[in-house]
Parts: C-alpha cells; sequence; structure tokens
C-alpha cells in the first residue's frame, strides 16, 4: 500500500517540473560539433573549385553504395591554375540510402568531402534525393560559411615538384583500394 | 405535445453537453498525463493545443469505416449503440445543481444502476460481432470484469441509500449540505471509487482493452465513428462515476456561501469532480495494471465483503442510534453517530490496508536481502 | 445427440504479432489459449531477417562496422566492440589504453541506454505510462552524449580496429561526471515508481519463471541468467579490455521470475554507472588508435570472442582468408536467440497477460535474434 503513494508522490513530484520536451519543427535541439549530417563536397574557394578530384575512394568505401562519381581533366591544371590534375565531373549522392555512417568522409584523401549538419532533406519523390554536384557543393558552401570545414595545410612539397606527383597522388587511393 | 418538445429539447441540449464535456474531458487528461510525465501535450492545435480533440474528432468522423469480413453486421452495427446509450440515459438524473435536472427520479440511484449494467451487453455484443479473437477476449475480460465490479457498487450505493432513507441524489446532496458525506462514510468513497474505476475500465483496471494485451479488447475492429462512440461512453461513464461520487459522498454542489449566492453551486461541483478527475489521470499514470486473475480476487475476497460490512456497519449504527435515544421521526444522524461511523469506517480501512501490507511483507521476505531502499 | 456441443473446453489460436504492441519488434507468437491460459506456444522468427552475416561477406572490415551497429540497435557500441575486438584478435593488435577507457565508457553508456529503454518498455507492457516517459527522459541524454562523441545517436560507427574514430570531445568526461549524479537520482525516481508498487509486485513476482537449470540448458545468458542464479558475466569470468581493473559487483537473483530479472537490470544500470565514474577517474591522455592504415587485411586466421552486451553474451566468430578485404565467414551468437528459446517453456500454463510481462523482461531485440 505504502509503495503506492510513494509512486502517487513521485508523479505528483514530476508534474511541476519543467517539461523536457522540444517543440522540434519550431525549436531544434542544439546539434554537437561532431553531428554527422549528409556527407557534403567543399569548396576550395582559393582556386574556385571544388577539392574532389573524383578518385572514386569514397564510391568503393561506401558501405550501401550511393556514390556514383566520374573524374575528368582539370582545364585549370591546363593553365597552372590549379595543382588538381585531375578533377570531378559529376557526383551523385543517393541520401535516401545514406546510413551516415561517415566512411567516405574518413577515406577522402583530398578533405573534399565532409558531413553536414543537414539531416532534415525529405522530399517528395525518390529522385530529389539524389543530390548533383551542385547541391552538394552548394551545402558545402554553407558549411564552410559555418566554419565547420577547416581546409587542409598546404601540401609541404613544392607546386613544381607537386605538379610532377600529381598522377601518383591520383593514382594512390587506387592502388591502396585495389 | 409541448411536453414532448421540452423533453427532446432537453435531452439534445443534455447531448450536446455530454459531447463538449468529454472532448474537454480528452484534453484535459492529455494535458495533465503530459505534465505528469514532464511532457507538454497537444500544443499544435490552436493555442496550447485547445482545439487538439475537435480535431481528433473531425480526423474520427473523416475516417473510413471499416467492418471486418467474418462480423456479424447488424450486431456490429448496433453495439456501440448498446454502449453509449446506458451511459448517456444515466445523465437523465444527474443533477447538476439543485435546479438543474432533467428528470429528477425519486429512485434515480437505483435507476443508474440499473441503466448502466446494460452496457455489459454492449461490450459483449462488440466483441462477439467483431468476429476477431482479440476482441472476443476483450468482451470476455470486460464482461468479467463488469459484473463483478457491479456488485460492489451496487452494494455501496444501497448503503448510502440506507443512510440517507432515499434513492433521490438531490436529497442525498442536500442532506450534506452541512458536512460532505465522505467524513462519516470514508470507506463507502473508497469502494466506490476504486469499483467505479474498474466499472469504467481505468488503469489500473483497463483489463478489457489492455493495449499491450488484447489490442484493444472488444473495440479492436472498430474504426471511425464507430470507435468515437465507443470513446465517448467510456468518457461520459468516466464523468459520470466522477459526479456520483461528488455527489454521493463529495457533498455535491454544496459549499461555503452557496446559500447565499445560487450561481456558486455549478462552480463548487465543477471544482470537486475536476479534483476527482484529477484523482483519476493521476493514477492512470502511476500505477501498472492488474492481472484478469488479480482483478477478480480484488473484487470478490476484498471489495465485496468490504461492501457488506459497510452495508452493516451503515445499517447497524443508525439502529443503534434510534434504540439509544429512540427517535424514529429523524432520518438524519446526529453529530456523535457521525463520528462513530466515521470512526469505524476509518478503523475497518485501517484494518484492510494492514492485511494487505501484512501479505505483502510475506512476498517481500522471500526476496534476497539486497532489495534496493 | 450429435450436435450438442461438446463442454470440452475450447482451445483457441491467438496470433501475437508480428505487428502486435507487445512483441518488440517483429516477433511472432502462435499462442494456443484455453481462457486466459496459455497451453503451447510457437515462436516464429524472422521478420527482420537482413542476413548481416551473408552481407559480412561482401563487405571490406572497415565497412562491417556498419552493419554491427544494426544488429542490436539499443546497444550499438557493445555491438561494434565485439567485431572490432574479434578483428584485432586475428590481427594480434593491441589497443591504446585511452582508446580502451573510451570503448569502455561508451559501451557502459551504452548499456545504461538499453536498460533504461528495458524498463520503459516492460513498463508499458504492464500497462503503466509514465515509467517510458522518465526513461526516455534520461535515454535522451544518453543519446546526446553519444552524439557528441560519434556524431550519430544510434549508428555510432565509431570504433575502430586497433582503437576508436576519435579522442572525445573536450569537457566530456567532465561533463559526464556532472551528469552521473542526475542519471543516478533520475534511476531512483524510476525505482520509486515501480519496484516495489504492490502492483508490479503482484504482477512480476513468481511469474515466468526460469530455472537455474533450464536457463543454462537454454544457453540463456547475460541479465537473464543471473535473475535466475547463476554469477555469469563475461567480464568477470573471461575479462576483455580493461575491465580487469574496474571494481564492479554481479547482482544475482534468486527465483529467476519476471521480478528478478526487473531488479538485476536495474542494479546493472548502478554497477554500470560505477564504472564509468571509475573510469573517469581512471582515464589519463594518450593515443586513441593503434593503426594508421586505413585498408586492413587480416592473415588467415579464426577467432571467436565473446562479450557482455546488455542482452548477454554476444560472441563473433570470425574467419579470415590470406589478404583479403573481406571475412570468409562470420557468425554472431546472439544473446536475445538463446533466451527467446527458452520462451516456449516459460510460457507455459502462465496468463495471457503474464505472456507480455515475459516478453517484457527477456528483453530481447529482434534485430539481434534475425540478424
Ligand atoms: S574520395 Fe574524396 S576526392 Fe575522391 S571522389 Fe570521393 S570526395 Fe572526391
Ligand atoms: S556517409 Fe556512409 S553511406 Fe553515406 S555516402 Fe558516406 S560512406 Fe556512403
Amino acid at each position: 500500500m505504502i509503495s503506492i503513494f510513494r509512486g502517487l508522490i513521485t508523479t505528483l513530484k514530476t508534474t511541476f517540473r519543467r517539461p523536457v520536451t522540444v517543440q522540434y519543427p519550431s525549436t531544434h535541439l542544439p546539434l554537437t560539433p561532431r553531428y554527422m549530417g549528409f556527407p557534403v563536397l567543399t569548396w576550395d574557394f582559393k582556386i574556385q573549385e571544388p577539392y574532389c578530384t573524383g578518385c572514386l575512394v569514397c564510391a568503393r568505401v561506401c558501405p550501401t553504395d550511393v556514390i556514383t562519381v566520374s573524374m575528368k581533366d582539370n582545364p585549370k591544371a591546363a593553365n597552372e591554375e590549379s595543382h588538381r590534375r585531375k578533377i570531378v565531373n559529376d557526383f551523385k549522392l543517393d541520401i535516401s540510402n545514406c546510413i551516415l555512417c561517415g566512411l567516405c568522409v574518413e577515406f577522402c584523401n583530398f578533405d573534399a568531402i565532409i558531413m553536414s549538419d543537414f539531416h532534415e532533406e525529405g522530399s517528395l519523390t525518390r529522385v530529389e534525393q539524389d543530390l548533383p554536384l551542385v547541391t552538394l557543393l552548394d551545402m558545402g558552401k554553407e558549411m564552410q560559411d559555418k566554419g565547420k570545414f577547416t581546409p587542409p595545410p598546404p601540401k609541404k612539397r613544392p607546386p613544381a615538384k607537386a605538379k610532377k606527383d600529381e598522377p601518383a597522388t591520383d593514382a594512390d587511393p587506387e592502388k591502396q583500394e585495389s | 405535445m409541448s411536453t414532448l418538445l421540452i423533453t427532446i429539447t432537453q435531452v439534445s441540449i443534455l447531448l450536446a453537453f455530454i459531447m463538449v464535456m468529454v472532448l474537454i474531458l480528452t484534453y484535459l487528461e492529455r494535458k495533465v498525463l503530459a505534465r505528469i510525465q514532464m511532457r507538454m501535450g497537444p500544443m499544435r492545435t490552436g493555442p496550447y493545443g485547445i482545439l487538439q480533440s475537435l480535431a481528433d474528432m473531425m480526423k474520427l468522423l473523416a475516417k473510413e469505416d471499416i467492418r471486418p469480413h467474418g462480423s456479424d453486421r447488424m450486431l456490429f452495427y448496433l453495439a456501440p449503440l448498446f454502449v453509449f446509450v446506458p451511459s448517456f440515459l444515466i445523465w437523465i438524473t444527474i443533477p447538476f445543481t439543485r435546479n438543474i435536472v432533467v428528470e429528477n427520479l425519486e429512485l434515480g440511484l437505483f435507476y443508474i444502476v440499473a441503466v448502466s449494467t446494460v452496457s455489459i451487453v454492449g461490450m459483449v455484443l462488440a466483441g462477439w460481432a467483431s468476429g476477431g479473437k482479440y476482441s472476443i477476449l476483450g468482451s470476455a475480460r470486460s464482461a468479467a470484469q463488469l459484473i463483478s465490479y457491479e456488485l460492489p457498487l451496487v452494494f455501496v450505493i444501497a448503503g448510502v441509500g440506507i443512510l440517507a432513507q432515499s434513492f433521490n441524489l438531490i436529497t442525498i446532496v442536500n442532506q450534506q449540505s452541512s458536512i460532505p458525506a465522505i467524513v462519516y462514510q470514508p470507506l463507502g468513497f473508497t469502494i466506490f471509487f476504486v469499483a467505479g474505476l474498474a466499472e469504467v475500465g481505468r488503469i489500473p483496471f483497463d483489463i478489457p482493452h489492455a493495449e499491450s494485451e488484447v489490442v484493444g479488447g472488444p473495440f479492436v475492429e472498430y474504426s471511425g465513428i464507430r470507435w468515437s462512440i465507443f470513446f465517448l461512453a467510456e468518457y461520459a461513464n468516466t464523468l459520470a462515476i466522477a459526479t456520483l461520487s461528488v455527489l454521493l459522498f463529495l457533498g455535491g454542489w454544496s459549499g461555503p456561501l452557496t446559500e447565499h449566492f445560487e450561481w456558486l453551486q455549478p462552480i463548487w461541483l465543477i471544482l470537486k469532480v475536476s479534483a476527482i478527475l484529477f484523482l483519476i489521470f493521476w493514477i492512470r499514470a502511476t500505477l501498472p495494471r492488474f492481472r484478469i486473475d488479480q482483478l477478480m480476487q480484488f473484487a470478490w475476497k476484498i471489495l465485496l465483503p468490504l461492501s457488506f460490512v459497510y452495508i452493516m456497519v451503515n445499517a447497524t449504527v443508525p439502529f443503534v442510534e434510534t434504540v439509544i435515544t429512540s427517535n424514529a421521526a429523524s432520518n438524519q444522524l446526529t453529530g456523535i453517530a457521525q463520528i462513530i461511523l466515521g470512526a469505524c469506517q476509518i478503523l475497518i480501512l485501517f484494518l484492510v490496508a494492514f492485511a494487505i501490507s501484512k501479505r505483502r511483507k510475506k512476498y517481500l521476505t522471500h526476496l534476497h536481502q539486497g532489495v534496493p531502499a | 445427440m450429435d450436435n450438442i456441443p461438446s463442454t470440452e473446453p475450447v482451445e483457441f489460436m491467438l496470433n501475437v504479432g508480428p505487428q502486435h504492441p507487445a512483441t518488440h519488434g517483429v516477433l511472432r507468437l502462435l499462442i494456443d489459449v484455453d481462457g486466459e491460459r496459455i497451453s503451447q506456444v510457437e515462436t516464429h522468427i524472422g521478420y527482420l531477417h537482413r542476413g548481416t552475416e551473408k552481407l559480412c561477406e561482401g563487405e571490406t572490415f572497415s565497412q562491417i562496422i556498419s552493419l554491427f551497429d544494426r544488429l542490436d540497435y539499443v546497444a550499438n557500441f557493445n555491438m561494434e566492440m565485439s567485431y572490432v575486438m574479434a578483428v584485432e584478435k586475428i590481427l594480434g593488435l593491441d589497443v591504446p589504453i585511452r582508446a580502451e577507457y573510451i570503448r569502455v565508457v561508451t559501451c557502459e553508456l551504452n548499456r545504461i541506454a538499453s536498460h533504461l529503454l528495458f524498463y520503459g518498455t516492460l513498463g508499458l507492457d504492464i500497462g503503466a505510462m509514465t515509467p517510458v516517459m522518465y526513461a526516455f527522459r534520461e535515454r535522451e541524454a544518453l543519446q546526446a552524449y553519444f552524439e557528441s562523441v560519434s556524431g550519430a545517436r544510434m549508428m555510432h560507427n565509431f570504433f575502430r580496429v586497433g582503437g576508436v574514430k576519435e579522442d572525445l570531445p573536450e569537457g566530456f568526461l567532465e561533463s559526464l561526471q556532472s551528469y552521473l549524479p542526475k542519471l543516478k537520482q533520475a534511476v531512483q525516481e524510476c525505482d520509486q515508481l515501480l519496484t516495489l508498487n504492490d502492483i508490479f509486485l503482484e504482477r512480476t513476482k513468481g511469474v515466468g519463471i526460469l530455472e537455474k537449470v533450464d536457463a543454462v540448458d537454454f544457453a540463456v545468458s547475460g541479465p537473464n541468467l543471473r535473475a535466475s542464479g547463476v554469477e555469469h558475466d563475461i567480464r568477470r569470468t573471461e575479462p576483455y579490455s580493461i575491465y580487469p581493473n574496474l571494481k564492479f559487483s554481479i547482482p544475482t537473483g534468486t527465483n529467476g521470475d519476471s521480478w528478478d530479472r526487473y531488479w538485476v537490470r536495474m542494479q546493472e544500470i548502478q554497477e554500470s554507472i560505477f564504472i564509468i565514474e571509475q573510469c573517469i577517474d581512471q582515464i589519463e591522455p594518450g593515443p586513441i588508435s593503434g593503426r594508421t592504415r586505413t585498408v586492413i587485411r587480416p592473415p588467415k586466421g579464426e577467432a571467436y570472442v565473446r562479450t557482455e552486451s546488455p542482452r548477454g553474451d554476444f560472441g563473433v566468430y570470425l574467419v579470415t582468408e590470406e589478404n583479403k578485404e573481406q571475412p570468409y565467414r562470420i557468425k554472431m551468437r546472439s544473446p536475445s536467440f538463446c533466451s527467446l528459446m527458452a520462451l516456449e517453456t516459460m510460457l507455459q500454463g502462465e496468463y495471457l497477460a503474464d505472456a507480455v510481462t515475459i516478453l517484457g523482461t527477456l528483453d530481447f531485440i529482434m534485430g539481434e535474434v534475425d540478424r
């Protein structure tokens, strides 16, 4: 009998405590700095091109195979504007199947992909869930504006030598993967 | 002709009143439960979500009315009415103040008991007609439960009648104008409240429609408007039990200042009913539910004998009083008799609580030593 | 005379699940009930089968971690732990001590979260509405901690072969230390609401007794086994990670009934809090990962690793081939599965309402049963 009254008192006590509810769509819980939303691509503001070289590492490491990448020759590399010989041609991320594991970010050698804060990317059709390169870059720019991305430290090698090494850097992950 | 018209108007006003009350009640219940659980409850529909129950009602009305294959068509459609009509008919004789009542029946309490029993038929029909296994289980459970708890309820009402020498609700309330009956009938109130909780199937007695066991009891197969009728009946019953316990034991509309200001009467009634309702919600938020056999044991081994004792005490004390004072004319208890009656009942309550705790002690001795404090 | 209805008790078969509120996922039970009594039970599993074991054979070692997250989806860290330990065993890898501490802290936090979920859902099964809210309130707080460590609230993908992905965020341990007393208080609140409540005692005492012998025969493990009175905890019997350095007691029951299973779990929450407190005291700065290479190619070999997940003895049997990125075979030994096997004996002759209690106290997770 007493325990029932003790239970009643416990519930009565919590009645006068502040509710813990967060009114979701209007208020959001603060996201922690490490929060992993959907992966997005970063933008190299110095050279005005994506960091991504289309090296396919992320596509290979992704457990759910949601990334499709293709690579092309970087036109800016020809007139020495950029040190990237190859650059991403097309990038597609099917966020409806992405499991937010963060492996793509971990494996990318160029810091070209980061986990964003975006997590409310629902859409009415399945096609809209396939994010193209432009959208991913835009989202990435937004993340970079928020300061969520520190650009990789400049390469230690001098640019001239780096140019020579470029194909090797590109091929390196491939070698590691195969 | 005109009396018929008046009756029809009265009944429709009552119906509307009950509907509105049920809407308010569901909203309040959700809010109170939410606060107890440190949530906010409905917040989206209107300021503080006050339109939530209205929105729910709209949704239920607009929903498809599904009749499962293999159900008995006629009974399936009739069952909601069998449940709802009795729960509505009860209200005809429940007074809201000294003057506001649809039909002041001389045997009002008797009528209430008689009518409310019919809803058992509705429950069984609903379960049977749905043709589902869960619903049959649920209706068997609810028939067993309602029948068992009907008895203590009737006995308590009989006890009240003995003491008040009347079955008229207005008379009973008027007799409590100075002291509410709970003071000298705590036992009666306890039995009535507990049996009433079981009668309307609230936690801890919500076995007929235990969500996690038989999914929804007799109403599993119902949807849309038919389900909402059951829902309406359930809440109307809850409200009725709360109102009745206020009328029978808490002095109804009588309270300070009601002698001078007539309009205070309904306010006192509402306040008291809200207190009882809060108690019901509070219990709902705190306690787990019984198992069906424990429920039966509780009814037949504790509640029923207790209600016998209650009737005996209620009959004996006034009798002894009349013998001693040889004053047979007055049907009101004197102060001393009230005190004796109250003391007797409190003693009985304590004895029962003691016996139950003792049984629990026996339980705990079987446990190992490391019981948390 | 033929058409006189028989007076024999009529049994009928009740199909409980896979969409029943009390089956905690997609378990399906075929229960023969005689009135309210259960006469026979048949368990059907497989509704959540995702072929994890087979899937693992086609994924690389680093990808598999994310599959293990999804086995026991309320104790993700514990699942990852077993897998990475198996790979480390084959590689013969030593894990830096700080990484071990981080793993243990997160695993024990996850154990608390899992037991809180148990507490809440058991309350719902028995008909009390508030426990689940109290439990989720605390579980939310714990998940916020998980998020600050791993970036995800549930599917963390945080442990790595040879260490962990990242170090603990700054101020994590301090804030955890200040939170633990609050957690203790909340657990006490939960205790007051349910543990000794008369109705709760009525509903759980002596219900669904799992005898010691039966429990051992069915290879039941974890809290369910300990409730039956067997003091068996992998953290103690086959200590792994840093558990030898930590002091903790193993709560055991005596009767093996539902109340004991409940009580053992509530005590384990206290023990886990105690373990975390010790870890916070002992943890020291240092490296968090033993290996830097991202691609793992273990030598040919096999390993069996068992850890104590919140549900019991979780084992991973891993066979690798020489110079392959994918494992040859992974087999998981799931504690929930073994608990479910004992269900048929436990349910015999109980009330239908007790079936729900027993299902609740067994605390199985279908994701782990079906794999
Ligand atoms: S791994 Fe990085 S650089 Fe390579 S394709 Fe993916 S995002 Fe681009
Ligand atoms: S987060 Fe995981 S699932 Fe999503 S794209 Fe990256 S690797 Fe694939």
